[in-house]
């Protein structure tokens, strides 16, 4: 044969990788009981699909694994046999030694390992315990029961293409580049004179409105379900709670919302962090649980949804929450600022996300909480994004991860400052209004009295550098960052806009205060600020000030 | 054309050569590390960077930065005319190409240097650090300075450009005319 076996042999891995997802799914649908036999149909095929593919492409082993998983999967489902955790943990084990000879396929025909060896004759013998204890109640299993006609496999084939997601993007990048191509060409339009000019404005538009309709659909055919990737975690809940002999489920909701690929793959680590956390820290074992009269089985809910243009996903657990003393206590210990005193609870626990509260040392003392949970917050900002967390002593833990729906473009605000225009991100605006007279016209930073409260203030024309003068009246735009909130002095406020982000490339990606920059409608550079890393610096420059 | 590809960022060699001004003296860059010049249009400023970096510029949809070789000699800032452009380059540094404008005073000419059109950089006397200079070539009385670009635009460099960002926010807390005479001196 002379066909291109890397090739089919890439796609069979890829294929047989959804499948083998999905057959985990099922299981765990099962064993939850939130399923009916078509869960069983689903299992079948995929093995049996697995099968044949691997016995065309003379995977032999593979083949023989997979045939094994199949007899079981065949005898349960003619028994119409009640699916015990012994038999979902024996499928699951063999999900997963699947997956492993899966992965090496690549390399060559790969040789089962005496482990899987074991599995498989673990599966032999199941099967053949099963088929005796078939024989002797003859009657009623020689009943095919209710045969399913197979409904489900040919008709619903979905018309679906594989494709690289960096084609995608560079779709995205050019639809991109055409809208600001697009605003450049009106603004020339409108400047322009003549008896052409009118028709020339009315097709611009329509042509912009068409790629605006473009733009739309390419950013739509990124966006994927996210439920593939919560549902992934089921498995790893099973397992944890297993390992630490406590009792946990999970429950998932909002599974069609759909999110960018890029966003989800981000989204995928930070969940299960959360989730790690959620079922090492915060779920008590089944003894205290029922005497604290819960349920001894622990309940996860996961749950996604649309706000806005952004999705947010919640975890909650129904645990021992956070303990609020110790970690104060900790805090002190650390010697971390706190503004108020009492501190407030939304404060406090954004010291949970400080890197220094993920010490080893802390994860004993403070239960865990917190630990990696900085690299969470990181990741999650990155994004443009933001994490929340609330608990309830003996109610539990929410985590809330908001993140926008893409990340090639996100609302702007722009302002002037100086000779430059900025972007901020609308995520962070919360108002805008005039500086007063009284607060002087120079000076990098100050206070502000804002309807009765000192709002710290930095004036963006000297805090970066511009020198040319003041022009007069002044504007502040106030930002929110966690529960922080400060303004941003600058010259103009210029109004909303889509900024379509691009990267500052290898040379300046570092510059603090800066989080990339934009294309505007004039064809110059706008530079979009990072408020969080900005206000920071001046958090912690004042803190210097304060000590020098 | 055989010559030209022989070209190594530490030798110099024969080839064409793309010769600019700036600060009134003559440069020379081989013409395989130029993409395009375009004329100097607007350079937004990036705030808390290294003073010759003057900022970044639109190159038909890309974000290119542009720096100003006058003040990494140590020279006042480049003065912009209409003549002013940006030579648009492609270095090499660890196997990665970058894409930087270079903000020069005017362009003058492509030039063919033989290999005896070009000298050996004297120890000293020349306005420019050593290691930025891969010899001289000789135009008819004049010598033009033949930069080595790669290295004028090393990544090194650039380190140590985001390492001086972090001084920055001490600056600012710092009183108020010095960190207006800072500005001052940084803005263009």
């Amino acid at each position: 044969m002379d066909f291109d076996r890397d090739a089919v042999l890439t796609s069979f891995v890829a294929e047989t990788q959804e499948g083998l997802d999905l057959m985990e799914q099922s299981l765990l649908a099962m064993e939850s009981r939130s399923g009916g036999p078509e869960l069983l149909d689903d299992i079948f095929r995929v093995a049996h699909t697995l099968k044949g593919n691997a016995t065309s492409l003379e995977l032999d082993d593979l083949k023989s694994f997979a045939h094994a998983v199949e007899d079981l999967l065949d005898v349960l489902r003619e028994q119409n046999a009640e699916m015990t955790a012994d038999i979902i943990s024996l499928l699951l084990k063999a999900v997963d030694e699947l997956r492993a000879l899966l992965s090496a396929t690549p390399a060559g025909s790969p040789k089962l390992t005496p482990q899987q060896l074991k599995v498989r004759k673990q599966i032999g013998n199941e099967v053949a315990a099963r088929s005796q204890r078939v024989m002797e109640p003859n009657s009623k299993a020689e009943q095919p029961a209710n045969a399913t006609p197979a409904t489900t496999a040919p008709g619903i084939a979905n018309r679906t293409l594989r494709t690289d997601i960096d084609k995608l993007d560079r779709i995205l990048n050019l639809t991109g580049e055409i809208v600001i191509a697009q605003g450049r060409l009106r603004r020339m339009i409108e400047k322009a004179d003549g008896e052409l000019r009118r028709d020339l404005l009315e097709l611009q538009g329509e042509t912009e409105r068409l790629f605006r309709e473009l733009q739309d659909e390419v950013m739509r055919v990124r966006l994927v379900p996210i439920g593939a990737m919560l549902r992934q975690n089921l498995r790893t809940v099973r397992d944890l709670a297993n390992s630490h002999s406590k009792l946990a489920r999970v429950e998932v909701t909002g599974e069609d919302v759909e999110v960018d690929t890029t966003i989800l793959e981000h989204l995928k680590d930070a969940v299960l962090h959360m989730i790690r956390n959620a079922i090492d820290h915060g779920i008590e074992p089944p003894p205290i649980r029922k005497k604290k009269g819960k349920n001894p089985c622990g309940l996860i809910k996961i749950s996604a949804a649309h706000v806005g243009g952004y999705v947010v996903v919640t975890l909650q657990d129904d645990g021992a929450g956070l303990d609020r003393p110790k970690i104060l206590q900790k805090a002190k210990q650390l010697g971390f600022y706190l503004n108020a005193n009492p501190a407030s609870d939304a404060e406090l626990y954004q010291i949970l996300f400080r890197p220094g509260f993920s010490t080893a040392e802390s994860v004993t003392e403070l239960s865990g909480r917190g630990v990696g949970l900085d690299v969470v917050k990181r990741n999650v900002e990155a994004l443009h994004g933001s994490v929340e967390i609330a608990s309830e002593v003996d109610g539990g833990t929410t985590v809330t991860i908001r993140l926008p729906l893409t990340l090639a473009i996100i609302d702007g605000f722009s302002v002037q400052a100086g000779s430059n225009t900025f972007v901020l991100p609308q995520q962070y605006v919360v108002e805008c209004t005039e500086l007063p007279s009284s607060n002087g016209k120079s000076g990098n930073s100050g206070v502000l009295n804002l309807r009765g409260t000192a709002l710290p203030y930095i004036r963006l024309r000297e805090v970066f550098g511009q020198c040319s003068a003041s022009t007069g009246r002044e504007n502040v735009v106030v930002v929110k960052v966690g529960d922080f909130q400060a303004g941003i002095a600058v010259d103009h406020l210029l109004g909303g806009m889509q900024a379509v982000i691009k990267p500052l490339g290898k040379v300046l990606c570092g510059v603090s205060g800066i989080a990339g920059s934009t294309i505007l409608g004039d064809g110059k550079v706008g530079l979009i600020i990072d408020v969080p890393g900005l206000l920071q610096g001046m958090v912690q420059s004042g803190l210097q000030g304060q000590i020098s | 054309m055989g010559a030209v590809k022989e070209a190594t960022p530490q030798s110099v060699s024969h080839g064409q050569y793309l010769t600019f001004y700036i600060a009134g003296e003559e440069y020379a860059v081989n013409i395989l590390k130029v993409k395009e010049i375009i004329e100097y249009d607007t350079v937004t400023a990036v705030p808390n960077t290294a003073r010759w970096i003057r900022g970044v510029t639109n190159l038909r949809g890309n974000v290119v930065p542009v720096i100003d070789l006058a003040v990494k000699f140590g020279l006042p800032a480049s003065q912009t005319s209409k003549f002013s452009c940006i030579v648009i380059t492609e270095v090499s540094y660890n196997g990665d190409n970058l894409t930087m404008g270079v903000m020069v005073d005017s362009v003058d000419q492509v030039l063919d240097f033989l290999e005896n059109d070009i000298e050996a950089t004297p120890p000293f006397g020349t306005r420019v650090r050593l290691e930025f200079l891969l010899g001289m070539g000789k135009m008819g009385k004049k010598f033009c300075l033949i930069l080595n670009i790669d290295k004028v635009l090393s990544a090194d460099e650039i380190v140590a450009v985001t390492d001086s960002i972090q001084t920055l926010p001490a600056e600012a807390v710092s009183p108020r005319t010095k960190s207006r005479k800072h500005t001052a001196e940084s803005g263009t």
